[in-house]
């Protein structure tokens, strides 16, 4: 417990609330510059993810191949399939590292934004114990928790229907994310684990946003944003976002 | 293809585990309360982390009464005793009178005619209503400060508002350092940095208000014209009333391990201040100068006191040191005592006849005796339910 708040803990909350301070006292665009400092030190791991996923979208023509041509045998199919992602350099699980990365740094984030806030006296004498002597951190104690009409420190719930549309700002870029990296289902049982995914990830991180400090929604909510533009630029598009006609996914089926 | 089912089952395995660890790690909000201890005609009064009032006989270690309150709710107020009635300030935003009697007898509260009486702190929007700071007490008036930013004026015998309510300034984001009165005026600190002067007759702004660079992390003491207390910035200020620039800034040259959050003592011109960096600093009050300090070990929350020329301290870990404040020390003071007390505090703490009682974090009550140096046998009284 120590190690983590030596190593992780205490320096998010101190770079965070010197932000806080270099931002004209503003809490709420601490949060949002601390999510772009992370977007730029996990950029490796997630220029890595975006690059795979476009490879990904890239070799389903040949993936559909080998599914018509192994469709009866599934353990020859799978063979075949990391055999030809062992060829282009594919992990598909690679894009699990990012979002693992990312673990810690919520629940720094988390601990930090409800350390800094000092929503309780106790958590204000805590801070004192956790604050560097840097002036610049301790002439920006106590913060503002206020932030477009959003009391950071509350949870969403509390924070009525502002919190509503934070969660369902939350909610709706990770889907707008999820389906920009989604590559195209080559069966049915496929696509319906995919839509279970673009469903299920973005609801619960709406709910989650609920249940935890509207400070944290603001963070991932911002680095969903990050997340869809930098998508955008990488992969070239919207990926597998595409508003189809009924005319054209039954064209498309037809084909 | 079952790598998507992998990635997902995963991601939803390791979400629970972001949860727990957010609990586990540390951060959440945490309201347990710290109410000291009040001693008034051999009986302590302390409020419990439970929401209960506890009247202890100190001389028979035997609960007198004990209230609770309902709903349940943390105290961190110490109480405030006036004959027959003991005041205590709630989390939840109440006021309370109790009276001894009507208490001893376990009678439904409140009991007018024993001059009880409850106060509901008005709430406003989302913002709480809390009273976290010890109250302030004159002749007549009880001064409440909230955490909806503004300080209520009560009266002693009915609870009722003196003040005209639209009239009442909100001087912060929150209060949670007690007001403190000097002549006409009620002085109050905030954690934004600001000191306001109210009037204590109609609780209209006065002239004269004080803004510093840094919050105010301590309650401000008055020392004849001059207030004071601890900044954010990690110095201790005297503020002179009716200017604008210190007096003084305590350390002179760099600031110091901490914040000093517990209010400074005074007496015979030197400042008696306790720090969270864990040392007490004696500081010449005309000057600022730094005349010796002692290392606690532990942060130092709870305000020093002083029994004639004894001077109180106890560190955060739990142990007491009493000084002499009489011996010229050199840099290093040397206690006259050091008291194990076995317990974390955090409260503050009250001492009569050579006896000392603390509220330890362990909810229980402790009597230290100065002149043999220990712990008084039979003691710490338990302040918990299950008891």
């Amino acid at each position: 417990m120590e190690a983590w708040n030596l190593i992780i803990g205490n320096p998010v909350l101190n770079v965070l609330i010197a932000l806080s301070h270099g931002l004209g006292g503003s809490f709420g665009l601490a949060i949002i510059a601390l999510t772009i400092i992370v977007r730029l030190i996990t950029w490796p791991l997630n220029k890595r993810q975006l690059n795979s996923t476009k490879a990904l979208q890239e070799m389903q023509p040949k993936i559909q191949e080998l599914q018509k041509k192994y469709g009866k045998n599934q353990q020859k199919l799978q063979q075949e399939m990391m055999k030809l992602y062992k060829e282009a350099g594919v992990n598909p699980l690679g894009c699990l590292w990012p979002m693992l990365v990312q673990f810690p740094i919520w629940i720094a984030l988390y601990q930090a934004i409800m350390r800094a806030l000092a929503t309780t006296p106790e958590n204000l004498l805590d801070l004192a114990q956790r604050l560097y002597s840097w002036g610049i951190v301790n002439q920006a104690i106590p913060l503002s928790s206020q932030f477009l009409g959003l009391d950071l420190g509350q949870t969403a719930s509390a924070n009525g229907g502002l919190g509503m549309l934070l969660a369902i700002i939350v909610g709706g870029t990770m889907w707008v994310q999820q389906k920009m990296t989604q590559a195209p289902a080559v069966d049915p049982r496929q696509e319906s684990t995919s839509r279970m995914m673009t469903l299920m990830m973005p609801v619960m991180f709406g709910l989650l946003t609920f249940s935890f400090a509207a400070g944290l929604g603001l963070y991932w909510a911002t680095s969903n944003i990050i997340g869809i533009i930098t998508q955008y630029f990488i992969t070239g598009g919207w990926g597998n976002l595409k508003f189809q006609s009924p005319f054209q996914r039954a064209s498309a089926k037809g084909k | 293809m079952k790598q998507p089912k992998i990635l997902f089952f995963v991601i939803i395995a390791l979400l629970p585990l972001v949860l727990v660890s957010c609990s586990l790690l540390g951060g959440a909000p945490v309201s347990g309360g710290w109410a000291g201890t009040a001693l008034h005609d051999g009986i302590i009064y302390v409020g419990t982390r439970d929401g209960r009032v506890v009247a202890i006989n100190a001389s028979t270690q035997s609960e007198q009464w004990d209230y609770t309150i309902t709903p349940v709710t943390t105290i961190y107020t110490t109480p405030v005793v006036d004959g027959d009635l003991v005041y205590v300030g709630t989390y939840s935003g109440k006021v309370l009178a109790l009276n001894t009697t009507a208490r001893s007898q376990n009678l439904s509260f409140p009991q007018k005619r024993y001059g009880e009486w409850e106060w509901d702190c008005p709430k406003e929007n989302l913002k709480s209503n809390a009273i976290v700071a010890d109250m302030a007490m004159s002749e007549d008036a009880l001064y409440v400060a909230s955490s909806n930013g503004r300080v209520y004026s009560l009266d002693k015998g009915t609870g009722d508002e003196n003040w005209n309510g639209k009239d009442i300034p909100v001087l912060a984001e929150k209060l949670w350092t007690s007001p403190v009165i000097q002549g006409d005026a009620l002085y109050v600190s905030t954690l934004g940095g600001n000191i306001s002067a109210l009037s204590l007759e109609t609780g209209h702004l006065l002239d004269w208000s004080f803004k510093s660079q840094a919050g105010f992390a301590s309650r401000p003491v008055t020392y004849g014209n001059t207030i004071l207390l601890g900044s954010f910035d990690r110095y201790l200020q005297a503020i002179e009333i009716g200017s604008d620039v210190p007096v003084w800034k305590f350390p002179q040259e760099k600031p110091a391990g901490n914040w000093f959050w517990a209010s400074p003592v005074v007496k015979e011109g030197v400042v008696y201040a306790g720090c969270l960096d864990g040392k007490l600093y004696a500081i010449e009050a005309e000057t600022g100068e730094k005349l010796w300090e002692f290392d606690a070990g532990s942060p130092i929350i709870s305000s020093p006191i002083l029994m004639d020329n004894l001077l109180i301290i106890i560190g955060e870990l739990g142990t007491l040191y009493v000084f002499d404040v009489d011996t010229e020390f050199e840099e290093e003071a040397v206690p006259l005592r050091a008291i194990s007390i076995g317990a974390s505090v955090k409260s503050s703490f009250c001492a009569q006849d050579g006896l000392v009682y603390v509220r330890g974090e362990d909810d229980s009550i402790y009597v230290a005796d100065i002149e043999r140096g220990e712990i008084v046998e039979g003691w710490p009284v338990s302040l918990t339910t299950e008891k």
